[in-house]
C-alpha cells in the first residue's frame, strides 16, 4: 500500500493517494469534535440538514438530480464515534471520466458539489432553513427510536451505555431524543458556523489525481475561513474500580442477547496495540476463535458468538444470541474463555491462525479506496503513525507471552442481558 | 482456455469448461492484493422437489440447502475454517433462493486456498451426530431472524404473494422442519446438486489465469465424477393471483414496517428476455420511486417514508415480483398515495429527461460495482445461473427505450396482483 501525500488548505488537512487502480474517485471528508452532551444532538442533526440542499441546488430534488446527472455519483454521510470524539463523515464516490463521455471533469464537479454542501448549505438560507430543520429533526428522532428494532444493535448500544454511564462515550453518535425538540433554527445555524470553525477536518481523495490538483480544487470550491488547525487528543478508557455490573432488560424477544464489555488500558497509539489485536482475534474475532469454537461449535448454544475491539477507546465487546434459559451456561463458558486468555492458554496454532487472519485483513485494505482512507484516518485520530506494513510486522512479532501480558489489562466491566418478558 | 475481452470496461475474463462439466472463470485484477473466489451450486431453498433423469422423485424438508451449507464446513479432520485460518483466508458461505455459494478472500497462499475451497465442497462428511449438533445452532439462527422485523416484513410479503411456489418458504426452514433432516437427506441433495456440471467457480483478483486453470484442471482430473443425468426441478403450479392480500405480524417496532409486492402474472424462462425485463423493471422503479424523484420527495415531506424506503425487483425460476416500502406511520395511506401517483404516471408516461438521468445513474452504479471483487464474483455467478451475462448489461442499458419503460410500467402495476405485509408493535395489555 503506497502512502498518502499530504497538504493543507484552510487549516484542513488534505490527503491524496494517486492511483489508477479504481474506476472511480473516492472522496472522504471527516469532521470531528469532542463528544459532549451539550452538542452531540446538534452535531448529529447538522449533516442531515446539509444533505437537503445547497445554494445552487436549494431544493432537495435538484440536489439529488444533480448527483444522478454526474453518472449517479455516490454521496452520503455518516455520524459515528471514535473514542470520545463525534465524527461526521461525508463521502463521495464518482466515476473516473475515462469510462464515460462526460463534458466536464467529474472530479471538478464533485469538489464544487462537496464544497457547497460544506460551506453553502441551504441551511444558511432563511427561505429553506425552517422547513429542512423541522423535517430532519423528525428523521433524526425516527432514527433514534428505531435503534430498538434491531435487537443485536440495540443490545450492543445498551451495553456501552451502561458500561460508560459516567463518560461521554455513553452517548449515541446520533445524540439524544430529548434534545431534539429544543433545537431552534437559529441555534442550529449558529452551531453550524462554530462547528465549521473549530472542528478537526481531514479530506481524503483516492483516484487518478494528484495532491496539487486536489489542493487547487479545495482552494477554488471550499469557502472556509479557519484560523487554526485542530488535532485529536484521545483519552483512553477510564478504569472503574467496582465489581462487574450485571444489567438485565426485558423486551418482547424470542432469543436472548448476551453482551459483555471489557476495558483495557491499551489503545491504538500503544506499542502493545498489536498484542491487543491478537487478544481480540484469538478470543472472538474469527470462526476459529475461542468464543465461536466453544460457545457455538462445542455447545451449540448460539449461532453467533464474537468479540470486537475498539482500539481508540480501549474497549472490547462480546456479543452472542442464545436460548433465554441458557444465560448462566453461556456466561460461564465465556468467562472461562476470558480466564483462559489471562492464563495464557493459547496454542501455537491459535497464534499462527490469528496472525494469518489479521495480516490478511490488513493487506486487503489496499484493495478498497475507502478502507485505505479509514486506515490512514486512524493516524489522525491517535497521533500515532503506523503504516500497514509496520502493523503487519508488529503483529508478526507478537508472542503468546505478549498476548498473556496484554490479557491482564482486559477487565470485564459489564454484563448486559436482553431477555423476554416471561415471569414479569 | 477462452479469452473474453471487454475493452470498454478494461476487463479481460478467462473461461474454461472442465471435462466433468465444471465452469471455471478467472478475472485477473492488476494491482489488487486480494483474491476472492466463489464456488457456487445452482441449488437453493426453492429446490425442494426434484428428480434426476432415470431416478425417483425427492421431496425434501424445508431448509435443507441451508443446512447442507452449514454442514459442508465440517470435514473428518475438523472444521475447515481452521484450515482457511492457517492459510490466512477469510471464508464464508450463503444460501439464497436458487444458489449456495462458498467463498474465501485471501492475500497469500492463493493456490492452497483455492484447492481448499474446491476440496472441502467436493468432500461431504455427514454423520448422525454432527447433523444433530447443527440443529441447535441453526435453531438459534432461525430465532435470530424471527426477532428481526426487517426480515419478518420482507418474508411476509413473499408469503402473502406465493402460496405454492417454495420461494415463500424461509431459506433456513423452521425449527420443526430442520428437526426432520437426517444425514441421508443431506447426501441425497448433495449427490444431486453438487455435481461439477451444476457448479461454477469464479476467481477474481491478483492472479494469473493460466495458473489457476491448470490448478483446477489437475485437481478435477484426480476426482471421479460419473456422468450425471439432467436435474429436473419440480414446481407445482402457482396460481397467478396472490395467495393472501394482507399479512400482519407483531414485533416491537418504533414505527410500523410496511412492504407491498406486485406479483408478475407472466413468468419468463431464464435467459436474455428475462435479463432485459429485469433491467427495464429496475430502471422503471428508479424513475418512479428513486430518492431523486418528485414522488419520493413528496412522500418524504409528508412524513410517510424515511431514508430506509426502498424497492427491488426479484426474479428466478417460476417467480418474479417487485417489493416496495419501508417504515411508515400509516401503511394504508402510503400505499394509497403511491397507487394514485402510479395511475397518473401510467396515463402520462415518464418523460425523456427523467428516463435519461435514471439510465445514466444505472450506468454509473454498474461501473462502480466493478471496483469490488466481491460484487463481480457474486453478480457474475448470479447472472450466469440465470443464463445471462453480467458483462452484457451495459449494452442492454444503452438499448432500452423510453417506450419500453412506459410499457413495462403499465404492465407491471396491476393492482389485482398486490400483496401487503405489515409488522407492527403488539398492543400492550
Amino acid at each position: 500500500m503506497t502512502s498518502f501525500e499530504q497538504g493543507r488548505v484552510h487549516q484542513m488537512r488534505i490527503h491524496v493517494l494517486p492511483t489508477k487502480r479504481f474506476k472511480t474517485f473516492a472522496i472522504s471528508l471527516y469532521i470531528g469534535v469532542p463528544l459532549e452532551e451539550s452538542s452531540v444532538t446538534k452535531v448529529a442533526l447538522t449533516p442531515f440538514v446539509m444533505r437537503r440542499g445547497t445554494e445552487s441546488y436549494p431544493e432537495t430534488l435538484q440536489f439529488r438530480e444533480h448527483l444522478d446527472d454526474m453518472y449517479g455519483a455516490g454521496f452520503g454521510f455518516d455520524v459515528f464515534k471514535r473514542g470520545d470524539y463525534q465524527i461526521v463523515q461525508f463521502r463521495m464516490d464518482v466515476i473516473n471520466d475515462a469510462f464515460v463521455a462526460s463534458e466536464e471533469s467529474l472530479l471538478q464537479q464533485s469538489f464544487a458539489f462537496l464544497g457547497e454542501v460544506l460551506t453553502k448549505p441551504a441551511l444558511k438560507d432563511s427561505a429553506y432553513r425552517n422547513r429542512y430543520i423541522d423535517a430532519e429533526k423528525e428523521t433524526l428522532r425516527k432514527r433514534l427510536e428505531a435503534i430498538v428494532n434491531d435487537k443485536i444493535r440495540y443490545a450492543a448500544e445498551r451495553c456501552i451505555e451502561e458500561m460508560c454511564k459516567n463518560e461521554p462515550y455513553r452517548l449515541h453518535p446520533l445524540g439524544e431524543r430529548k434534545d431534539i425538540e429544543g433545537i431552534s433554527s437559529e441555534g442550529l445555524l449558529e452551531h453550524y458556523e462554530h462547528w465549521l470553525q473549530s472542528a478537526s477536518m481531514d479530506l481524503y481523495v483516492v483516484g487518478d489525481t494528484s495532491l496539487d490538483e486536489v489542493q487547487k480544487l479545495v482552494e477554488q470550491h471550499f469557502q472556509l475561513q479557519r484560523s487554526e488547525e485542530t488535532t485529536y487528543h484521545m483519552t483512553p478508557s477510564a478504569r472503574v474500580s467496582r465489581d462487574v455490573q450485571t444489567i438485565v432488560e426485558k423486551l418482547d424477544v424470542g432469543q436472548g442477547k448476551l453482551n459483555m464489555g471489557l476495558r483495557t488500558s491499551i489503545t491504538y497509539k500503544d506499542d502493545q496495540y498489536a498484542a491487543a489485536l491478537m487478544y481480540n482475534g484469538i478470543l472472538g474475532g474469527y470462526p476459529h476463535s475461542k468464543l465461536f469454537v466453544n460457545v457455538r461449535e462445542k455447545e451449540s448454544l448460539a449461532y453467533y458468538a464474537s468479540s470486537r475491539f475498539d482500539g481508540h477507546k480501549g474497549i472490547c465487546t462480546i456479543q452472542s444470541g442464545i436460548e433465554i434459559e441458557n444465560y448462566e451456561k453461556a456466561v460461564d463458558i465465556i468467562k472461562k474463555q476470558l480466564d483462559s486468555m489471562q492464563a495464557g492458554n493459547i496454542s501455537d496454532l491459535e497464534l499462527s491462525q490469528t496472525k494469518a487472519m489479521i495480516s490478511n485483513h490488513v493487506r486487503e485494505l489496499g484493495d478498497s479506496a475507502f478502507e485505505m482512507i479509514g486506515y490512514d484516518f486512524n493516524r489522525q485520530l491517535s497521533g500515532k503513525s503506523r503504516t500497514a506494513a509496520e502493523l503487519l510486522e508488529q503483529v508478526e512479532r507478537v508472542t503468546i507471552e505478549d498476548i498473556k501480558r496484554a490479557a491482564q489489562t482486559f477487565q470485564l466491566d459489564t454484563i448486559y442481558y436482553l431477555r423476554d418478558r416471561k415471569g414479569e | 482456455m477462452q479469452t473474453i475481452q471487454h475493452p470498454e470496461l478494461q476487463e479481460t475474463l478467462y473461461y474454461e469448461k472442465m471435462p466433468n462439466g465444471l465452469d471455471v472463470y478467472v478475472l485477473p485484477k492488476e494491482g489488487f492484493q486480494k483474491t476472492y473466489a466463489t464456488f457456487s451450486t445452482r441449488y437453493g431453498s426453492i429446490d425442494n422437489h426434484f428428480r434426476v433423469t432415470g431416478e425417483e422423485d425427492h421431496q425434501v424438508p424445508d431448509g435443507v440447502a441451508h443446512f447442507l451449507e452449514h454442514k459442508m464446513f465440517e470435514e473428518p479432520t475438523g472444521d475447515i475454517f481452521a484450515t482457511f485460518a492457517t492459510q490466512g483466508a477469510s471464508a464464508n458461505a450463503f444460501t439464497s433462493f436458487d444458489r449456495t455459494v462458498y467463498l474465501f478472500s485471501a492475500t497469500e497462499q492463493i493456490e492452497a486456498n483455492i484447492e481448499t475451497l474446491v476440496n472441502f465442497v467436493q468432500n461431504p462428511y455427514f454423520t448422525d451426530e454432527n447433523v444433530e449438533k447443527e440443529k441447535g445452532i441453526i435453531g438459534q439462527e432461525i430465532k435470530m431472524y424471527q426477532d428481526n422485523p426487517d426480515w419478518r416484513v420482507y418474508f411476509g410479503v413473499i408469503e402473502a404473494m406465493y402460496g405454492v411456489h417454495p420461494v415463500h418458504i424461509d431459506i433456513a426452514g423452521t425449527v420443526e422442519s430442520i428437526g426432520t433432516i437426517t444425514k441421508e437427506t443431506l447426501y441425497t441433495c448433495y449427490n444431486t446438486f453438487y455435481h461439477p456440471s451444476n457448479m461454477l467457480l469464479f476467481v477474481v483478483g491478483g492472479v494469473d489465469a493460466e495458473k489457476v486453470m491448470s490448478l483446477i484442471r489437475e485437481n478435477q482430473a484426480k476426482k471421479n465424477y460419473g456422468e450425471q443425468g439432467e436435474i429436473h426441478r419440480l414446481f407445482a403450479d402457482e396460481p397467478s393471483e396472490v395467495y393472501q392480500q394482507r399479512k400482519t405480524s407483531q414485533l416491537p417496532v418504533s414505527l410500523p414496517k410496511c412492504l407491498f409486492g406486485l406479483k408478475e402474472k407472466k413468468v419468463l424462462e431464464l435467459g436474455e428476455e428475462q435479463l432485459r425485463r429485469d433491467l427495464v423493471t429496475k430502471l422503471m422503479l428508479d424513475i418512479m420511486l428513486g430518492s431523486s424523484t418528485p414522488l419520493y420527495q413528496k412522500l418524504y415531506d409528508d412524513d410517510l417514508i424515511s431514508d430506509g424506503f426502498g424497492f427491488e425487483f426479484n426474479t428466478g425460476k417460476n417467480y418474479a415480483f417487485s417489493i416496495i416500502g419501508g417504515d411508515t406511520r400509516d401503511p394504508d395511506q402510503l400505499i394509497e398515495r403511491i397507487r394514485t401517483a402510479v395511475e397518473e404516471m401510467k396515463q402520462t408516461g415518464f418523460d425523456q429527461a427523467h428516463f435519461e438521468r435514471a439510465r445514466k445513474k444505472k450506468v454509473g452504479n454498474y461501473l462502480r460495482m466493478l471496483n469490488s471483487p466481491e460484487s463481480i464474483a457474486n453478480e457474475f455467478t448470479n447472472y450466469k445461473f440465470r443464463e445471462s451475462d453480467l458483462f452484457a448489461v451495459l449494452p442492454v442499458y444503452e438499448s432500452i427505450t423510453l417506450d419500453e419503460v412506459n410499457a413495462r410500467l403499465r404492465d407491471h402495476f396491476d393492482w389485482e396482483q398486490l400483496a401487503i405485509s405489515i409488522v407492527e408493535s403488539p398492543v400492550q395489555a
